[in-house]
């Protein structure tokens, strides 16, 4: 079905000028009720370790095994288990879907992290956001449907063989600094903007008489598309981004620009700024932004390392989540938090200080957009080793994400190369109801 | 996933075992292709889930995922009565009758219910079947391994328009189109096949004159003149400086280290040096075998001079360009450098992900962890030499490098002060200059050489250096064994040479196959083999197998020769297709694997840059000399956008910083080059259309193109003509021009300035589509 309706879209792009502007990126009707209108995604790299942070697991019997290292206590009215590494996380207990039976196929950065973002780990494929974008569309007229912040590889919002113009638009790269990431080139004052206007029609009319002379190439479309939001982008983007409009207390509660470090694995992503970038751009109806901090991948230095990644990133996180309640945005925005793994526990008492990775259980939590508040589900066994109850596979993540976003995901599919694909596989994903609201 | 995958596999051929040669049916090659791109993947897609040896609960107790299993059937009997579609168990359920509705939520497309009829009724080919192969230990699918077979030189097949071929490689495209009942497009026009050519060969678009010269030749005789075209363009040297740049993303070619995890990126001030040894090998057609064994083995070899001698050792800076991880805290520091030369190799040379067996026996190719530490041993006897390394002891620490002969001094100017410093960040004190043993200017070179005492590797096991394994005797793949020689290691040696000389083996399987691969790849945007690094059980089969082993069979017996299969390559048929096909091909088979028309494609980041500046005229098509970062030794860390500077050189020559690309490249796909790169990504961005609106290279280069058309005529029309023959290497039609003259004059109105109205005009032209891709 959706298929039908994206070629309608595409038949719509040519049938006047003003008509293309419009067409190509219109917000789109959910085929059901959407629980969640927009995602942020906070994507913490590395394989953060749940069993310090959300994944509670005391000692139990006389031996000693691994568990968590740092003490945990119940927060807020629904008694959620929150680690001290994250204090201002954890005032938002109420808010949290914790999700503590995720589990993954590979143990491998790169490939979960291509699995996590795109449901297939080795062949490139179009990104969550990008099949969020091809969905539903975007709110904006002016901004881009999908919106990566301090990203590190392309694959995370490659659109792939879904139409370009789903493809994310990065804001920063991870290691270089966030205070001065913005939208490359999107200032110029070499012309009044009424002349770039005229310009751009000039170039729109010969591409789409190069595009008429070539049926059939999509990417063509995609680029005519591209420098009409290129156009746009230059008029709504660098206010967004300048966030000195903000109060200062605004700034202080995020922690912008306030991050120590780096520090080991842990690596500079101010991602206070990242947050309240996600909060405007939220605002500003950008349908899926995803933000990138790391490395939790602290193998040697756990505990050193790991304690920087959550004063990081907690505090600003904390932040986001109060503003959008406080904005009535968040029973409409989905917050989903989590890495591409997790690891094995430290055992108490053995003077360890160095862990692996673990993709057979680690935590995701989500907040807002439909799921269940202050809730958890799921379970690891006793170690934290294996996810044994409540399983959730990326393919599961995905299936769930899509839901809430009002999308089915066994049919939102794209035909490619002779068949259909979806973000789930062919082997599909369960849309893990027990956790909506 | 990919543990259950092997394992089940083997499970379904021990299944198999016992059954003789498949029932007879029309096993042609034209069946397993109809049954590989049409009824494998809907059998994955659709039926595996319940109906394979992976599924976790088997429906019906039916088995699709192997002839055997669809013939036999299950509880409700056999699934397909071989050439009956109409009395066959699985199309009444892709039918969704008799109360049997397969795939149980939807029906499939009508589409592929008639394919499965159709493949019925063709006998139901399936190549599913073979005896189970055995590897270094696993068990494979018969055709998993199919690159580690010999090549072979296959004899052309028949086809049926006998008039189209052109050359040898023109049968195998046409063969399979016709298998597939698709035919090609017509011939690309004159002028799109010039422009085609000289991006491919040169990364440049031709000149006015270099149009007119092809034209008269054309008049005297049209094939020669194609012939006489392309002959001219191998013979520039502007040749080696796009081929080249192939070659330096395969060889992940950086001037700095890049983030070592820790936020330090020292420069590497002498890595342009390998970057002109490759443009030069490329133009001096170097053999590919020798190009290898000069970049693995230079120190090795003899040399006749002090400038072969310091060609050879500049070619080994290959072995230490590589992105190294901080040495702080990192026990495996020096096997992490060995880990990144045997990538350069496995995934560069042999399309192998060698680097994966360097924990654990490869998940899926034959390829065990001994093996891999028989090739350790080869880097742990050698010792390879980045430089100074901006002098960060916790980075990579300091090495010693080649210092060249013939090669001259070139002091820094008497003036030359470091200006980039950086701050000790417990401290915030700048960071001392490193000062090297050398004298300022001495010539040196990145590279390798044999340490002094060579020894064979210990197994790393998990590939932790502090837990050693059994010593592995150096040596090569053993998957090979049974084909290829292994010549012996000579004592005292590291074993380097004998790696070059096992690699580049006339008969050896991967080396040719590989290279032969990527030259096709970017002449066609599509490799044969479409993951150009993975030629192992979970890379792509070839679309066109034959053919892959025809141009290796070719390359090698025509002496390695990179122009020679260039040639041949464009000189074919199927290069000078036209971009625009017949429909129903482009609507079946949108990724034109099957080769019916060409594939238009994007200038890269490079090309595109290269491109303006030739258009308006400041293209310096002169190599530059050395790099910007030349006497510079230093951490640059994350802040070096400062560094780079404007040129109007070719793109190769910009300064690659890892971590801090040329701003001129970055927003068109610029890889990190931290690892071999085979083939470019070509994404659409709004991003990418800010640069071309507002990024300051391109405002420029539109002045410039601006200052050549109003020099070219006093009338705005005729001006515009000039335009779009500099840029788009063609005539405006009326409308075109009306519409320019047009944009000129409100632009004018509204700025009061003609230069501006034309910078816009000129502007919109490098921005259009049609400058930005070939077809």
């Amino acid at each position: 079905m959706l298929q039908s309706a994206s070629c309608g879209f595409g038949y719509l792009a040519f049938s006047g000028l003003n008509g293309m502007v419009r067409g190509a990126m219109q917000d789109r009707p959910p085929v059901h009720p959407a629980r969640a209108k927009r995602m942020i995604f906070l994507f913490m790299s590395g394989g953060p370790a749940q069993l310090d942070t959300f994944d509670y697991k005391p000692q139990k019997g006389k031996k000693a095994h691994p568990g968590s290292v740092y003490n945990f206590k119940q927060r807020g009215e629904s008694g959620l288990w929150i680690s001290e590494l994250m204090p201002e996380t954890a005032k938002h207990a109420d808010k949290l879907c914790v999700l503590n039976g995720m589990h993954a196929d590979t143990g491998i950065h790169a490939q979960s992290a291509l699995q996590l973002h795109t449901g297939d780990r080795l062949r490139e494929r179009p990104s969550l956001g990008s099949w969020v974008s091809y969905g539903l569309g975007t709110e904006s007229e002016n901004l881009p449907g999908f919106i990566s912040l301090n990203t590190s590889r392309p694959s995370v919002y490659s659109s792939s063989f879904l139409p370009s113009i789903h493809t994310g638009t990065p804001i920063g790269t991870n290691g270089q600094a966030m205070a001065k990431a913005t939208i490359e080139n999107v200032n110029g004052t070499h012309l009044p903007l009424s002349a770039k206007r005229r310009q751009l029609d000039y170039i729109q009319f010969l591409n789409r008489n190069h595009e008429a002379a070539r049926p059939g190439d999509e990417t063509l479309d995609g680029v005519i598309r591209s420098m009409e939001l290129g156009f746009r982008m230059q008029t709504t983007a660098p206010d967004l981004l300048d966030i000195s409009t903000e109060s200062p207390e605004t700034l202080e509660r995020y922690q912008v620009g306030k991050q120590k470090g780096p520090v080991g694995t842990c690596r500079m992503s101010d991602f206070g700024r990242q947050c309240l970038l996600a909060r405007r751009f939220a605002e500003a109806g950008v349908r899926f932004i995803e933000l990138n901090h790391g490395s939790w991948d602290q193998h040697k230095n756990h505990r050193r390392d790991l304690e920087a990644n959550c004063a990081a990133t907690d505090g600003p996180i904390a932040a986001l989540l109060e503003d959008l309640d406080q904005r009535g945005m968040l029973d409409d925005t989905l917050v989903v938090w989590g890495g591409e793994f997790g690891r094995p526990g430290l055992t108490p008492g053995n003077g360890k200080n160095e862990t692996g990775h673990n993709a057979n259980g680690f935590t995701f939590w989500m907040a807002g957009g439909g799921v269940k508040p202050g809730f958890a589900f799921g379970k690891t066994d006793d170690t934290g080793a294996r996810a044994v109850e409540g399983k959730i596979h990326f393919r599961d993540l995905h299936a769930t994400i899509l839901h809430l976003m009002g999308l089915d995901p066994h049919s939102l599919t794209y035909r490619h190369a002779g068949r259909n694909h979806r973000l789930t596989g062919p082997e599909g994903g369960r849309v893990v109801r027990e956790i909506f609201a | 996933m990919g543990k259950r995958r092997t394992t089940a596999l083997i499970v379904s051929f021990l299944s198999l075992q016992g059954i003789g040669a498949a029932p007879s049916s029309p096993d042609s090659k034209a069946g397993h292709a109809f049954f590989e791109t049409k009824i494998r993947p809907a059998l994955v897609a659709h039926c595996y889930e319940c109906h394979s040896t992976d599924a976790e609960k088997i429906g019906g107790k039916l088995l699709l995922d192997s002839r055997e299993g669809i013939l036999t059937g299950g509880e409700s009997g056999p699934a397909l009565v071989t050439n009956k579609p109409a009395d066959s168990l699985i199309i009444h359920a892709l039918h969704w009758k008799d109360d049997l509705e397969m795939p149980p939520k939807e029906p499939l497309p009508p589409q592929v219910i008639r394919d499965f009829e159709e493949w019925i009724a063709m006998g139901a080919p399936d190549p599913r079947t073979g005896p189970k192969v055995e590897l270094s230990g696993k068990t494979y699918e018969d055709g998993a391994l199919w690159s580690f077979e010999p090549v072979k030189n296959p004899t052309l097949p028949a086809v049926a328009d006998k008039s189209w071929p052109r050359d040898a490689i023109d049968h195998f495209t046409l063969a399979k189109m016709e298998s597939l009942a698709l035919s090609p497009a017509r011939d690309a026009p004159a002028e799109t096949l010039v422009r085609r050519l000289y991006f491919d060969l040169t990364g440049l678009p031709p000149t006015e004159a270099d149009i007119a010269l092809f034209r008269a030749e054309r008049i005297m005789d049209e094939n020669d003149a194609v012939e006489k075209l392309v002959d001219r363009l191998l013979a520039s040297p502007q040749f080696g400086v796009r081929w080249g740049r192939h070659w330096l993303d395969v060889a992940r070619y950086a001037e700095s280290n890049g983030n070592d995890g820790l936020s330090r990126n020292p420069t590497f001030p002498h890595a342009w040096r390998y970057r002109d040894y490759v443009i030069d090998a490329f133009n001096g057609d170097v053999p590919y075998d020798r190009f290898l064994q000069e970049q693995i083995a230079g120190d090795l070899l003899p040399a006749e001079s002090d400038a072969e001698r310091d060609r050879q050792l500049i070619a080994t800076g290959f072995l230490a360009l590589g992105a190294k991880p901080a040495k702080a805290m990192n026990n495996n520091f020096e096997m992490d450098v060995v880990a990144d030369q045997l990538d350069a190799i496995g995934s560069g040379v042999l399309g192998l992900s060698v680097a994966c067996a360097r924990c654990h026996d490869h998940k899926f190719d034959p390829i065990p962890t001994r093996d891999y530490y028989a090739m350790a041993g080869f880097f742990t006897s050698t010792e390879t030499m980045w430089g100074l390394a901006g002098n960060e002891k916790l980075t990579a620490p300091p090495t010693d490098l080649h210092v060249l002969k013939a090669a001259p001094e070139v002091p820094p100017p008497p003036w030359w002060r470091e200006s980039v410093l950086v701050l000790e960040s417990n401290t915030g004190i700048p960071k001392a200059i490193p000062q090297p043993k050398w004298k300022a200017g001495t010539p040196l070179a990145m590279g390798v050489r044999d340490r002094k005492e060579t020894a064979d590797a210990k197994i790393n096991l998990k590939g932790d250096a502090r837990k050693l394994g059994e010593v592995v005797p150096r040596g090569f793949l053993t998957a090979y064994n049974e084909q290829i020689d292994s010549p012996p290691i000579s004592k005292g040696t590291s074993g380097r040479l004998e790696l070059a000389k096992w690699l580049t083996q006339s008969d050896h399987p991967h080396t040719p196959r590989v290279m032969v691969n990527r030259i096709w790849l970017h002449l066609f945007g599509r490799g044969i083999v479409n993951t150009p690094n993975d030629f192992g059980v979970y890379g792509e089969r070839p679309t066109h197998p034959e053919l892959l082993d025809h141009l290796a069979t070719r390359f090698v017996e025509d002496g390695w020769s990179v122009k020679r299969l260039v040639r041949a390559i464009v000189l074919t048929r199927t290069y000078q297709l036209d971009s625009i096909g017949p429909e129903a091909a482009a609507k079946s088979d949108p990724e034109n694997i099957w080769l019916t028309r060409h594939s238009r494609r994007r200038l890269d980041a490079e090309a595109l840059r290269d491109a303006m500046l030739a258009v308006s005229g400041q293209l310096d098509r002169s190599p530059a000399d050395g790099s910007i970062i030349r006497h510079r030794d230093i951490l640059v860390n994350l802040a070096s956008d400062g560094l780079h500077e404007p040129s109007r050189h070719r793109s190769i020559y910009l300064c690659y910083l890892r971590n801090s690309p040329p701003p001129e490249l970055a927003a068109f796909d610029l890889p990190a080059f931290n690892k071999v790169l085979g083939k470019r990504e070509s994404s659409t961005i709004p991003s990418q259309s800010l640069f071309l609106y507002n990024n300051p290279f391109v405002i420029e280069q539109s002045r410039h193109l601006t200052d050549l058309v109003l020099s070219s005529a006093t009338e705005d029309g005729e001006r515009v003509q000039t335009l779009y023959r500099l840029a788009l290497n063609r005539t405006p039609d009326p409308e075109e021009r009306y519409r320019a003259v047009e944009l000129l004059d409100e632009t004018k109105r509204e700025t009061g300035s003609a230069e501006l109205a034309w910078n816009s005009v000129c502007q919109a032209l490098l921005c259009s589509n049609e400058f930005r891709y070939i077809d």
